[in-house]
């Protein structure tokens, strides 16, 4: 992926998100202190805040473009989202919550489809369930197979493993090497974790206070 | 009570239930609107819609009389074009019954789309849903408690409405309701009738305020 | 044969009359707005105008002020039975009355009512004005026409002064009564044909109507009426023996 953002200007609760950076890699690993900014980065990214001023541009595609007018709307963006409350719709099924996204009328790509990417994240045999039924562990994965069947050319994960115990961070860490190696999606990797971003990330980026500190 | 009694009894809850139904979908697109976006001139809407609330319901009557009536706006060009009539029909205690409960469904039902995680309805978003999917899809089932409840309110103010009825209604047998029905049997001195009433009305208020309640709480997990 | 046709015309005749009865019935409503204090009277009349004529009267009892307000904002009124002159001079003004139609036949006397056990020498209003009646209540001296005329009642008597500070306004008539009922009150003014409403009082004294305010109920049809022949009928009716027998059963004055 080919990630560009400039002239990022947004005012959040205690300083100024600020960021001009070009992004290049395959897993994208964004750390720093908690408060930093960088769930904010990603909702600016997902197209679901808007900021004073921004330019972002994924590969070919203009996003974002205050100074034109130009604002694709989040459901035009193919941009998945896996935030840190993972947000799984409580009133809705596995299998409810997973079809959300999935597109209709579109040649069913055997890799996207519901059928391989549950059978990749081990969760078939949780699709009839009710959310509240599922444990940490199997909602981390309905939550990743959720924004996986939407077909997105990029994803965004925020903390994905941070409410995990050790065990399980272990034991999920290979479905999102496996996301990357079988799927070939770029991500944007949130965490802390220096295991994670050995295991996963071939690049870095670290911010502090709303701005990008390190990295590239 | 007698045929004519209990015919009042069944016009009221008809005409309270129909109410309810009426400001629905108007309710609900302003309560989102309150409870979902910020735009200019909301302070002075969401004070205009409370006004039925404060006033004091007759003087409420007496704009919707004037507004309605066939010297009025809508009324006189209703009479004039259609020969419709609305003040002194059941289509007036339609719209008073509306009217007055309008306040207190925007309420509650802004409350309860205040109550669903905005979180959720962005992540709809992401996975490609558009504004009106998830609204139907993620907003309104998990609001719907809170609006089923907020229903049930505004029901039972319908049941109770007395002020601005009389005024866009009188006292015409045919539009007769329960609150103006112990009115007169007051003036009368039919006590008997009018405790019979009041009776029926408390056991249909109560009903509906309980059940609103028992909506209203559960939604708190 | 002409015997045969005739038995056979009748029954075809009779039905045929019901079912122009139940569509001239429909075009022939009658909408009266009419005082409160009519209520009971105009509702035995109306019913046997019914039963005479067939045709349905659809009465609208409330506040005169109300009523009035209410024909002014166009409510779909045939004819107005006020309680007072006061408010069809406004209708008058504003042009809302068919000419020539404004008549007053009906009249009320205003009467002192105590508890229905209570122990109080009454004999005449001036007796309000002893020690023994704290409080006397009466509709609102303001807008009811009942309070307003006792009013002028006693400020023509000159008694107005020293019982002003005595009076209790209440809401309407009945509440009047209530506060009179409820023991609250010792006294209160309203008129004959209300008192007769409530059996928890008695009539103290009865202000006869020679020396009290002139009381009148004005009715006129309305000229934007859309049953103007039918208002005009009923209203004939109202001013006839029939209707004044009703109305004077009930308390009423009827001026012939």
């Amino acid at each position: 992926m080919k990630l560009l953002l400039q002239k990022i200007v947004l005012p959040l609760s205690h300083f100024t998100l600020e960021v001009n950076v070009e992004i290049a890699g395959r897993v994208v690993a964004l750390c720093g202190p908690s408060g930093a900014g960088k769930t904010s980065l990603l909702d600016l990214l997902a197209g679901l805040r808007r900021a004073t001023s921004a330019f972002i541009q994924l590969d070919e595609q203009v996003l974002t473009d205050t100074a034109r007018g130009i604002s694709v709307p989040a459901r035009h963006r193919g941009i998945g989202y896996v935030p840190q409350d993972l947000a799984l719709f409580p009133h809705l099924s596995v299998r409810q919550n997973l079809l959300y996204g999935q597109k209709h009328g579109k040649a069913c790509d055997g890799l996207f489809s519901m059928e391989h990417i549950t059978q990749v994240l081990e969760i078939e045999p949780l699709i009839a369930r009710g959310v509240r039924q599922l444990s940490g562990g199997e909602k981390q994965r309905v939550a990743l197979a959720r924004a996986l069947i939407a077909t997105p050319r990029l994803l965004l994960l925020d903390e994905p493993l941070a409410s995990l115990d050790g065990g399980l961070k272990a034991r999920i860490l290979p479905y999102l090497a496996r996301v990357r190696d079988e799927f070939r999606l770029p991500m944007l990797y949130v965490t802390h974790n220096p295991k994670e971003i050995s295991a996963l990330c071939d690049a870095l980026l670290e911010m502090d206070r709303g701005r990008i500190v390190g990295g590239g | 009570m007698d045929v004519e009694a209990w015919q009042i009894v069944g016009f009221t809850a008809w005409v309270s239930v129909l109410s309810v139904i009426a400001i629905l979908p108007l309710g609900l697109g302003v309560a989102w609107l309150l409870a979902r976006r910020i735009w200019p001139g909301k302070t002075v809407v969401e004070t205009f819609i409370t006004l039925p609330l404060v006033m004091p319901p007759v003087a409420t009557g007496l704009i919707l009389l004037e507004i309605l009536g066939r010297h009025g706006w809508i009324g006189g060009a209703l009479h004039r074009h259609f020969d419709l009539d609305i003040a002194f029909t059941w289509r007036a205690v339609l719209v008073a019954l509306g009217v007055m409960s309008f306040p207190l469904l925007v309420r509650s039902t802004r409350v309860a789309f205040e109550e669903v995680d905005p979180r959720l309805e962005q992540i709809a978003r992401t996975l490609g849903a558009g504004e009106m999917r998830v609204f139907c899809t993620i907003t309104l089932p998990l609001a719907l408690r809170g609006i089923i409840g907020g229903m049930m309110l505004a029901f039972a103010r319908s049941l109770g409405e007395f002020g601005a009825t009389v005024m866009v209604a009188g006292f015409m047998p045919k539009t007769m309701t329960i609150s103006r029905a112990i009115y007169q049997a007051v003036q009368l001195e039919q006590d008997a009738l009018a405790y019979r009433f009041l009776a029926v009305s408390v056991v249909l208020a109560f009903g509906a305020v309980w059940c609103s309640e028992w909506l209203l709480r559960g939604r708190r997990h | 044969m002409k015997i045969h046709q005739k038995k056979r015309l009748q029954p075809a005749l009779a039905t045929a009359g019901m079912i122009a009865g139940v569509f001239a019935a429909h075009a022939s409503d009658v909408t009266v707005f009419a005082a409160a204090s009519l209520t009971d009277s105009l509702k035995r009349i109306a019913g046997d105008y019914e039963k005479q004529t067939g045709n349905k009267v659809l009465l609208n009892f409330g506040a005169s002020s109300t009523l009035a307000r209410q024909i002014e904002e166009g409510a779909p009124a045939d004819l107005f039975f006020s309680a007072d002159e006061a408010r069809m001079n406004e209708l008058e003004n504003r042009g809302l009355l068919v000419d020539g139609t404004r008549e007053t036949c009906l009249s009320n006397s205003l009467v002192v009512v105590v508890a229905a056990d209570s122990a109080l020498n009454i004999h005449s209003a001036k007796d309000l004005t002893n020690v023994g009646v704290q409080h006397v209540a009466l509709a609102d001296p303001k807008a009811v026409p009942a309070g307003v005329y006792s009013r002028e009642y006693l400020e023509k008597t000159g008694l107005w002064q020293k019982l002003e500070p005595k009076v209790v306004p209440a809401e309407n008539v009945r509440a009047a009564l209530a506060a009179v009922e409820s023991g609250n009150v010792e006294a209160g003014m309203v008129y004959k044909t209300d008192a007769a409403i409530s059996k928890k009082v008695k009539v103290a004294c009865e202000i006869p109507p020679s020396e009290g305010p002139p009381i009148s109920y004005p009715m006129a049809v309305l000229k934007e009426s859309e049953h103007m022949d039918d208002a005009k009928a009923f209203k004939k009716f109202l001013e006839g023996p029939q209707a004044a027998q009703v109305f004077e059963r009930y308390g009423f004055v009827v001026r012939r």
